[in-house]
């Protein structure tokens, strides 16, 4: 009696409200969607339980349950086409990152490469870009009236030299925008399989390139497979590129299931669709997952080997300029928005015809709403994430809770469209009617961005010790001013760090936003989205200016703290 | 200032019991240790006296109050960390004020609970009143760091980092001090003049200390008396001579101090003293025996070696013939082991110049007094 008289405090009522958001915002929806796969039509899980005449219609709906959804993915020509194509998309751009990445990871991680440090930087440019600009900076440069589409003609090219509106326009873009996620994990696999190995080799008598194909290649080939995994669930789960760019003819997963939706209410279809994306994601992710673990590449023990460079001057230079061609693409494709974004007119012509501020002018007012409505609703997100995040790191760091642990990574296997479909689904109707509210759009972005804030703040707590917190009480501090004023200041600098992110993720978000946000709540990211489809391309590339602009300032802040943080 | 009595405390880690029924009587103004090997239970007895784990029975009393429904910020149990446990965020001053803060807030209204509430976040941000600027000074003086008030705990070697620690667990006038292995982070040299400073500071101030450890030479320099554990069992309480000189088990003769640990068959009386009989030796002991198979113990220091071929009187004490197998000149004394039948035994002599070594291979009489051989 005793005993559950100490554990029932403040602490434990916190724990069951986490778990009871998880439960209602997440495994409610992704089990809701799973059982509609099978009926078919809506299910009201929640209305079944508080309603008896909803309970009953929904027992009709399960006698009528059936495997026909799941016969359609192999029947239905569109789905079909739609898995087949996500996963040739995904496979493809996998396989192009690898082959583009290989040597410049080689480069940064193994040479005395010339402009190292500005490459590294250039590197940065696509992970600040939500994907649906990046595919809508690529119309600009090899559209129909794009600039490379200009030179390529005065060249002698007939017609365009890349049509974006197509597999290969998709596949163009993500391998731009996604290859620094592969990037420094494979820098980070080259810098540690062995050099003494590779010097081994060559001291047998083995040619430079003998030894890398043979060697270092071998070595480096689980942080290889690693981030290939990576990549692939990343592109799969892309839904911005594709929106944008994928012609009615492509079928993918992600838009085939955004059309069942927001087009058709086909309910049964859209289900089907999350469910095997999901299982897809979740597959790879588990893949992924094998592969790095009890292997860290990430991190860097205390002590660096010693590494030789490669100081082999026509190497280094073809490395350096190589990789300054891989960098230059997203670069110019942003410099191609900025340029848009003070366009008068912009024809197809090598620069715009004049320059302007009115877009500008414009955005800030008439849709100075959709900036407040992004602020408002990453800052929703970013309370709430902090909220939960620093609690789930105290119950997984101080009471082990490995349940909660992988219930705050369970969003990482979702991708996006998957879980705005099943958040969708589930609160329709009555009782909980929230689709179409700012909360629902705030719950879901807390939810999909929970598993970065998470592991921000469980970095910061794990590097509290428990005993500075037992000295704090042993010195008459109650548990709550222990937390106010030694674990909390402690831990600041980590949940500023992670919320910041939190924050931009939130205003990159397009998946959620663009199936979620009611009119009057329509961030900027979905203001984007709606110029692009109305081809109204300079106020989107304003817009998309002042995003990125915003984006930048965030990013910097975080990293200001983070230096600060090591310090 | 208070005693702390334990009576039959048990403590259970799901199955695993890692307390079996302790019993303590700790007087005030004592320095008392808990010895033992890790995972003997010793910290976690510490960490039940200060509240941070609740015995699954038993009772804890602290200066005569039953202290089970105290929680560990009311126990006034001062504590010194095995890391010391310093917030690094805060300066040494701020540390040290630390509990007198909490004890102004817990005394205070709303208001001027968000001032100390303000000053705790960060020092310039509300200047402590003169009381407690005071309190501290004539601490960090005390422990002669008053010049490094304004330096962050992580500037500070680790001797001064626990002379900080040490001075924010007295500041709050605790009733027990309690000092979990604190010279463990220490190096050789800073410990033994932190043994001094400890034992120096305890005795001026008089106040009741438990001191966990696991070095016996720690515990024996510094303590008024010492509970030995082992496997979450109290051994032998004593004070340290008791616990040298009259061993309860083998295992505390084996862990306070060196000793030759022989098990041998009581054969005899003769004159008023036991003949044990073992494997190579016949022992006569001034010593009781209690049973009829023991334990011999001999401390290597109370072992005499002479040439084998010199003539001694059997009567008056015990001799025991051996071969040298390794002599290791330590300075001051020479270690000898020493083979007897199938045990090695070791053998301390005091060196002075000119007196010459046995070496390795020579045949020995070993010779032992009988009030030296102890019966358990």
């Amino acid at each position: 009696m005793k005993k559950l008289k100490n554990s029932f405090n403040g602490l434990s009522v916190v724990k069951i409200l986490i778990y009871a958001f998880f439960g209602l915002f997440m495994l409610l929806p992704l089990f809701s969607v799973f059982l509609v796969s099978f009926t078919g039509q809506p299910i009201n899980i929640l209305g079944s339980l508080t309603d008896p005449a909803i309970l009953s219609s929904t027992i009709e709906k399960f006698k009528g349950a059936s495997l026909e959804n799941y016969k359609q993915v192999f029947s239905n020509a569109g789905y079909l086409d739609g898995l087949k194509n996500s996963l040739l998309l995904g496979f493809l751009v996998t396989l192009i990152v690898i082959v583009i990445c290989v040597p410049m990871a080689y480069g940064i991680a193994r040479t005395k490469m010339p402009f190292k440090k500005t490459i590294s930087a250039l590197c940065m440019v696509p992970l600040i870009v939500p994907t649906f600009i990046s595919a809508y900076a690529f119309i600009i440069m090899f559209g129909r009236s794009g600039w490379v589409t200009e030179i390529y003609n005065v060249l002698g090219g007939e017609g365009m030299l890349l049509n974006p509106y197509s597999m290969a326009g998709v596949v163009t873009v993500q391998v731009f925008f996604f290859f620094p996620y592969a990037l420094w994990t494979l820098v980070a696999a080259f810098k540690i399989s062995d050099v003494s190995l590779e010097e081994a080799s060559q001291n047998l008598g083995a040619k430079n390139w003998f030894t890398f194909i043979f060697v270092t290649f071998p070595l480096a080939l689980p942080g290889i497979i690693s981030s290939a995994l990576l990549i692939f669930t990343v592109s799969f789960s892309d839904f911005g590129t594709p929106i944008v760019l994928a012609p009615k003819e492509l079928n993918l997963l992600v838009v085939e299931a955004y059309r069942e939706i927001a087009g058709f209410f086909n309910w049964g279809g859209a289900a089907i669709l999350t469910v095997v994306m999901v299982i897809v994601a979740a597959f790879f992710f588990w893949l992924q997952h094998l592969f790095t673990k009890g292997k860290n590449y990430g991190s860097v023990s205390g002590k660096p080997k010693q590494q030789k460079l490669i100081e082999n001057k026509t190497l280094t230079r073809i490395l350096s300029g190589y990789s300054f061609l891989v960098v230059l693409v997203p670069l110019f494709a942003m410099l191609s928005v900025a340029l848009q974004s003070v366009a008068t007119t912009w024809g197809k012509d090598l620069l715009p015809n004049g320059y302007t501020l009115d877009h500008y002018k414009t955005i800030f007012t008439t849709s100075m709403g959709n900036i407040q409505n992004s602020i408002m609703l990453a800052t929703g997100a970013l309370v709430l994430s902090v909220i939960i995040a620093t609690f789930v790191s105290y119950f997984v760091v101080r009471q082990n809770s490995s349940k909660l642990d992988f219930m705050a990574s369970i969003p990482l296997v979702v991708p996006g469209i998957a879980f705005g479909i099943a958040l969708i689904q589930t609160f329709n109707t009555a009782p909980l009617h929230l689709t179409g509210t700012a909360v629902l759009l705030i719950i879901a972005y807390t939810i999909r961005r929970l598993p970065y804030m998470v592991r921000s703040t469980m970095g910061a707590m794990r590097a509290i010790k428990q005993d500075i917190e037992e000295a704090a009480i042993n010195l008459g501090a109650t548990p709550l001013t222990a937390a106010i004023t030694i674990i909390g200041p402690l831990m600041l600098p980590g949940i500023a760090a992670g919320s910041i992110l939190v924050f931009i993720t939130v205003i990159k978000e397009a998946s959620v936003s663009i199936l979620l946000a009611p009119p009057e709540w329509a961030p900027m990211s979905l203001a984007i989205f709606h110029n692009i489809l109305r081809a109204e391309y300079y106020s989107a590339a304003a817009m998309s200016i002042v995003l990125i602009v915003l984006v930048l300032l965030l990013q910097g802040a975080a990293n200001l703290l983070s230096r600060k943080q090591k310090l | 200032m208070g005693s702390v009595i334990i009576n039959n405390m048990t403590k259970k880690f799901g199955e695993f019991t890692a307390l079996h029924d302790i019993n303590l009587e700790i007087e005030e103004g004592e320095f008392f240790a808990l010895l033992g090997p890790s995972g003997c239970g010793k910290t976690t007895t510490m960490r039940c006296i200060a509240g941070f784990e609740n015995p699954t029975s038993g009772k804890i009393y602290i200066g005569n109050n039953e202290v089970e429904n105290i929680p560990a910020n009311k126990r006034n149990c001062g504590m010194v960390f095995q890391s010391y446990a310093l917030f690094p965020h805060m300066n040494v001053f701020d540390n040290v004020a630390y509990s007198l803060n909490i004890k102004e807030l817990n005394s205070s209204n709303p208001v001027k609970q968000l001032a100390i509430y303000a000053r705790l976040l960060n020092n310039r941000l509300g200047k402590h009143p003169k009381a407690i600027q005071e309190k501290v000074m004539e601490i960090l003086k005390y422990v002669e760091l008053d010049k490094h008030a304004d330096r962050l705990t992580s500037e500070l070697s680790g001797g001064q980092q626990q002379r900080v620690a040490l001075a924010r667990a007295l500041v709050m006038e605790p009733a027990v001090l309690l000092m979990d292995e604190p010279l463990s982070n220490l190096d050789q040299k800073l410990r033994h003049s932190m043994r001094n400073t400890i034992r120096t500071i305890q005795q001026d101030l008089g106040i009741t200390t438990i001191f966990v450890t696991h070095d016996q030479e720690e515990a024996m320099s510094m303590a008024d008396r010492i509970a030995v554990m082992d496997k979450g069992h109290i051994v032998q309480i004593g004070t340290p001579t008791d616990l040298y000189s009259n061993p309860s088990t083998p295992f505390i003769a084996d862990f306070v101090g060196t000793s030759n640990i022989l098990s041998g068959t009581v054969a005899g009386e003769e004159n008023g003293l036991v003949i044990v009989k073992g494997d190579g030796f016949v022992l006569r002991s001034a010593n009781k025996a209690l049973k009829d198979e023991l334990n011999v113990i001999i401390r290597p220091e109370h072992v005499k070696v002479e040439a084998v071929d010199s003539i001694i009187d059997d009567k008056k004490t015990n001799v025991i013939e051996g071969t040298v197998i390794m002599s290791t000149y330590l300075g001051s004394i020479v270690r000898y082991d020493v083979q007897v039948g199938s045990y090695q035994l070791i053998v301390d002599t005091t060196y002075s110049s000119g007196s010459n070594i046995f070496e390795e291979g020579r045949k020995v009489k070993l010779t032992v007094e009988h009030e030296r051989v102890l019966l358990i």
